[in-house]
């Protein structure tokens, strides 16, 4: 039976996150290189074949170098040994090694860890759970067995359970800066936001972060509109690297929020001039271009984005609001759709494609998808306004106020739900609730030119051509001024 | 049947005295043709189309067994239909339209080389069957052609060939034209022309002789500038066509701006640059002459960059308001306030601009009771990216846009021409569109946007408008610069045929295929009292479970004129229980089971049973 192991000099078996090692050397805690497992090939049976190159792509054995410990060599031999077979995608002779090792030894957690590794490798999900489980029970500060069971979590959509296994990771092993990261990401990612800047900040106090980890802390303080913050932790980060170009950006982006536009374009002709090669950073210098109106660059850089990670929903989602801005609505439409088939149940690209739709006037289509949306996600106003607009191009305006008014409740302030609401009453032709409605529109957003318009158009109807005249002129005006056009107006300069 | 046929032989030859009463004028010896016509048409189907000239002596023995035939050919047409309706071009060759347009293409790209050509259909020497004029390009201040450019009249042979008579009849042109309308103007009989122009109008009086006099300056109505459209109606009443002429900008030579892309390729300027002018309006005073009451109608008060026209009553009032597009301005809606004035009222009534508030390319435009709900609706292209719009009339003079199908077909397209019609004889008034990007570089710029474009067809289904473009012939594959549109019966079978004039290329003949196998009546209007053109007369049929109501509208579609007949299709139905016809002057006439399958000649105020 062997004892608990010093964490040092421990043979560490770990399966590598799914986004982000699958193809990278990356570095470990305790200073050993990850292998790639790049080369693996499939070798069992046909049905699952597919699954297991996919597999096989994300999962590393890592080994770390020990000192031999006289009472373990021949184990830490063997189960060298072992590992070296998995690398080597011979399988079938590590199992027999691990087999042997166990009947000798039938809870050492390395072995169990293997074990588990190669059931992953083969697909056999839940077999695998099992033995990491008893890895872990045989050693609970076994940090590797608990990385290996936050990936196959991932793995087997259980996204809570990731989220222990790293919190357990990080009470054993502080440090331990992959566990950090990935935790902060997949809190970020499922909405937790507070949770997962407390995570790095925490860590922040006990040690300096990481430059990644500080443009991770960076973009989670953008998120939340906290400028300084943020600013702190992008400069920090160019400090410690100064050609970081996603740090240069998260300035721009900084400067965009504190809607500095000047600086925003500074950083970004800083970055335009470093070396961006990663599809993120492409990605990021595109969100940033978006925000800064270079709807052109963005666009440009985001096909560049794609064509090396073709598989990423949110930039699909990127281009497509790159095309709306061109506008080129039917190139908008085809990128939803991309988004959409990578990742069926987003609603945000659902939205995006009702949208999309919706301003080509494909009406039936776009409320397909925008009612798909809200079924996944009722928060969204938008989601609800352009139901209303539907609604409305529909002559349904009693459907149409119900929509806005849901838009209103999620957001009291949303200029536009209130000229939709004031639209669909003018043509209901109740005209006191309609100048209602288009008044408090216009208060709280003057750069409408639609409210405006249907103001003129209320004020037409009601024989006060004075004040009809006046909206119009403001209507002109904006036209004139061409700003940049809010959602919900239409972004086209015909010819 | 015999004694009928005497009757209405002898009523024909006081045609063009306006003194005959209701005649059915297809089973009069010369105008019999329109009933033969038919039979041959559906003989000609089911032998694969194969044309027959007809003789004089096949005309008459056809005409001795007509009533026998015609029985046949009815119980044919009650048979059920499965057959589309399908548009057939039909080549030069066979109809021996040669004519041209010369759009005049310069490197200096004036915006007036982008906007022609027009067309119409019209009947110049009263012979039951419809002629055709294009209008071509001339010299202008920008323009000197190196060859004689003319507009083009082609005389119907009958047969579905045409000849050339523009040199004999003298209507020519001469100036750098746009549109035509033809109305008979002087209520002699006779259609006349009015020729709009860059430059100065043209008014062709016809003689009576197959020739026409230009009595523009005569007349006063050359109205110098740039003129687009004309609509011939009777605003205020008085038994007499009024004219409204559609101005477009101020333009000339040196005003002209020149617009370029980075890499200076020039092409043609968005009309923005150029200021708006008022557009006009002729009072017909009844002797030959017109009062420009432009400024005393309230139309001069509203300048605006004028395209399509369309003459109709939108509120049931009686009284003939228009609606005009604008480019890039709003669209105005003037209504007739009755003392001779108009009041602007687009604004009011949501026609004016897009939904959100800005002025669109407004090009071509037409009115008809879509939905049959009693009033009538408005429609206008606009040029790609705007959409078209369907304007539902909401009863007040206000409308809501409702293209539906329509909206999503028009994204990349640029509407021009344009025609609510029943192609089908099924008793709902169908859509047709034209369309062609004004800027022959616009491919350079665009990648979704095409100069030619493709065709448009539409059908009413009664519950909205299906786009059947793909399934009605492969013209609809075919991409076209098109510009004027007008619709007409050219081979009197029943059913409308299509007339489409290309911007710088051979305007194209579109024989409807088809659409008289459901059943019809066709109507010939000929007022008394009301005005020659019987604008503003509301036709009402029913047959059967048919019912349908139609008002007669002047203009619409975009530099061109329509066959004046009326065509009321009634489906599968074998008869018609009855036609009703309210003029303008109020008076009534209605015509109990009259035939189908043919036109007829009805008289205001005449005694019909």
């Amino acid at each position: 039976m062997m004892a608990s192991r010093p964490q040092t000099n421990s043979l560490s078996y770990q399966i590598p996150s799914i986004l982000l090692n699958a193809v990278n050397i990356v570095p470990r805690n305790n200073g050993a290189p990850a292998l790639s497992l790049k080369g693996l090939r499939c070798a069992v049976i046909e049905k699952t074949c597919l699954r297991i190159r996919m597999l096989a792509l994300f999962f590393v054995v890592v080994i770390t170098s020990a000192h031999a410990v006289a009472q373990v060599d021949n184990l830490v031999k063997q189960l060298e040994h072992a590992a070296a077979l998995i690398t080597d995608n011979r399988d079938a002779n590590a199992e027999k090694e691990l087999t042997s090792i166990l009947r000798v030894a039938p809870n050492e957690p390395a072995a169990l860890n293997l074990l588990g590794t190669i059931r992953a490798k083969q697909g056999r999900l839940p077999e695998a759970e099992k033995f990491f489980l008893r890895a872990v029970r045989g050693d609970y500060k076994y940090v590797a067995a608990h990385m290996n069971l936050a990936h196959l979590y991932m793995l087997m959509g259980q996204p809570n359970n990731t989220i222990s296994e790293l919190k357990k990771v990080l009470l054993l092993d502080p440090g331990n800066a992959e566990a950090l990261e990935r935790l902060a990401r997949l809190l970020m990612a499922r909405g937790a936001i507070d949770e997962g800047i407390k995570a790095l900040e925490d860590s922040e106090q006990s040690q300096p972060l990481s430059v990644k980890l500080l443009l991770l802390l960076g973009d989670a303080y953008l998120k939340q509109g906290k400028a300084a913050k943020a600013e702190a932790r992008f400069q920090l980060a160019l400090d410690q690297q100064s050609e970081e170009t996603d740090a240069v950006l998260g300035l721009a982006q900084v400067s965009l929020l504190k809607r500095d536009a000047n600086t925003a374009s500074q950083f970004l002709q800083r970055a335009r001039k470093m070396v961006a090669t990663s599809p993120d950073t492409l990605y990021r210098f595109a969100l940033v271009a978006l925000g800064a109106g270079l709807y052109e660059e963005a666009n440009g850089t985001l096909l560049a984005a794609i064509r090396l990670n073709p598989n990423d929903p949110a930039y699909f989602l990127a281009l497509g609001t790159t095309w709306i801005k061109k506008p080129d609505l039917l190139e908008a439409e085809q990128a939803f759709r991309r988004a959409l088939h990578l990742q069926p149940d987003n609603p945000t690209a659902q939205m995006y494609l009702g949208y999309a739709l919706l301003e080509q006037k494909k009406y039936p289509e776009a409320r397909h998808w925008l009612e798909k949306s809200l079924q996944k996600d009722k928060s969204v106003p938008e989601t609800f306004f352009y139901l209303g607009q539907i609604a409305q191009e529909q002559n349904d305006d009693l459907g149409a106020i119900g929509f806005f008014k849901q838009a209103i409740a999620l957001d009291r302030s949303y200029s536009f739900a209130h000229a939709g609401l004031g639209a669909s009453y003018l043509r209901l032709k109740n005209y006191a609730l309609a100048q209602q409605a288009l008044e408090l529109s216009v208060r709280l957003n003057p750069n409408d030119a639609k409210a405006h318009y249907n103001l003129a158009v209320l004020f037409a109807r009601l024989k006060n051509p004075e004040r009809a005249q006046e909206h119009m002129q403001v209507v002109e005006k904006l036209k004139n001024a061409k700003p940049n056009e809010p959602a919900g107006a239409k972004p086209f300069e015909p010819r | 049947m015999r004694n009928q046929m005497n009757q209405l032989e002898l009523n024909h030859s006081s045609q063009g005295e306006r003194g005959f009463v209701f005649s059915d004028v297809s089973c009069s010896l010369v105008d019999r043709i329109p009933c033969l016509r038919t039979i041959h048409k559906i003989t000609r189907n089911n032998t694969k189309r194969t044309r027959i000239r007809l003789t004089q002596a096949m005309r008459l023995a056809l005409a001795l067994t007509f009533s026998l035939s015609f029985s046949i050919s009815a119980q044919r047409a009650s048979a059920p239909r499965t057959s589309v309706v399908t548009f057939e071009e039909v080549p030069a060759k066979r109809t021996g339209i040669n004519w041209v347009h010369n759009n005049a293409h310069s490197p200096e790209r004036h915006l007036p080389e982008t906007v022609g050509a027009g067309c119409a259909f019209f009947d110049y020497d009263n012979d039951g069957w419809m002629d055709i004029y294009l209008v071509n390009s001339g010299s202008a201040d920008f323009f000197t052609p190196t060859t004689r450019l003319k507009n083009a009249l082609y005389r119907n042979n009958h047969d579905g060939t045409f000849t050339d008579v523009t040199d004999k009849a003298g209507v020519a042109g001469g100036t750098f034209g746009m549109g035509v309308a033809a109305a008979d103007y002087d209520g002699d009989g006779w259609v006349d022309l009015y020729v709009t122009s860059y430059g100065r109008n043209i008014l062709y009086r016809n003689n009576g002789n197959a020739t026409f006099t230009d009595v523009t300056d005569k007349t006063g109505t050359a109205a110098p500038g740039w003129s687009t459209c004309a609509v011939w109606f009777d605003y205020d009443n008085d038994g007499k066509l009024d004219l409204f002429v559609s101005s477009f900008a101020y333009y000339d030579k040196t005003l002209n701006v020149l617009c370029s892309d980075d890499i200076k390729r020039t092409y043609y300027c968005i009309p923005r640059h150029y200021k708006p002018t008022a557009s006009q309006l002729f009072h017909n005073d009844g002797d030959g002459t017109f009062s420009d009451v432009s400024k005393a109608s309230g139309i001069a008060d509203s300048p605006g960059k004028a395209f399509g026209a369309v003459a109709t009553d939108l509120n049931n009032d009686g009284r003939i308001d228009l609606f005009v597009a604008n480019d890039t301005v709003p669209n105005f809606l003037f209504i007739n306030q009755g003392n001779g004035k108009f009041e602007e009222s687009g604004l009011a009534a949501g026609v004016a601009f897009s939904a959100s508030g800005k002025a669109r390319s407004g090009m071509g435009v037409d009115a008809a009771d879509y939905d049959s709900d009693g009033w009538q609706d408005l429609f206008v292209a606009n040029i790609d990216q705007e959409f078209f719009s369907l304007y539902r009339n909401q009863k007040d003079l206000t409308f809501t846009d409702e293209p539906g199908e329509i909206g999503p077909a028009t994204q990349f397209l640029s509407g021009w021409g344009l025609r609510f019609f029943d192609y089908d004889n099924d008793g709902n008034p169908d859509l047709f569109l034209v369309n062609g990007h004004p800027d022959d570089f616009i491919e350079m710029r665009s990648t979704r946007v095409k100069y030619r474009e493709p065709l448009l067809l539409f059908k009413n289904t009664g519950k909205g408008f299906q786009d059947v473009s793909e399934h009605s012939g492969a013209v609809f594959t075919k991409h076209f610069s098109g510009r004027g549109m007008a619709t007409g019966d050219f081979d009197n079978d029943g059913d409308l045929d299509v007339l489409i004039a290309n911007n710088g290329e051979a305007p194209a003949l579109l024989r409807n295929e088809g659409g008289s196998r459901k059943n019809w009546i066709g109507l010939h209007l000929i007022a008394m009292q009301s005005n020659p053109g019987a604008v503003g007369t509301v036709v009402s049929w029913q047959a059967g479970a048919l019912k349908r109501r139609r008002l007669k509208t002047a203009g619409g579609s975009f530099l061109a004129s329509h066959d004046s007949r009326e065509i009321l299709g009634i489906g599968a139905a074998t008869k018609i229980d009855y036609v009703e016809i309210r003029w303008p002057s109020g008076k009534v006439d209605r015509l109990t089971n009259p035939p189908i399958n043919r036109y007829i000649k009805v008289v205001e105020g005449s005694r019909v049973k």
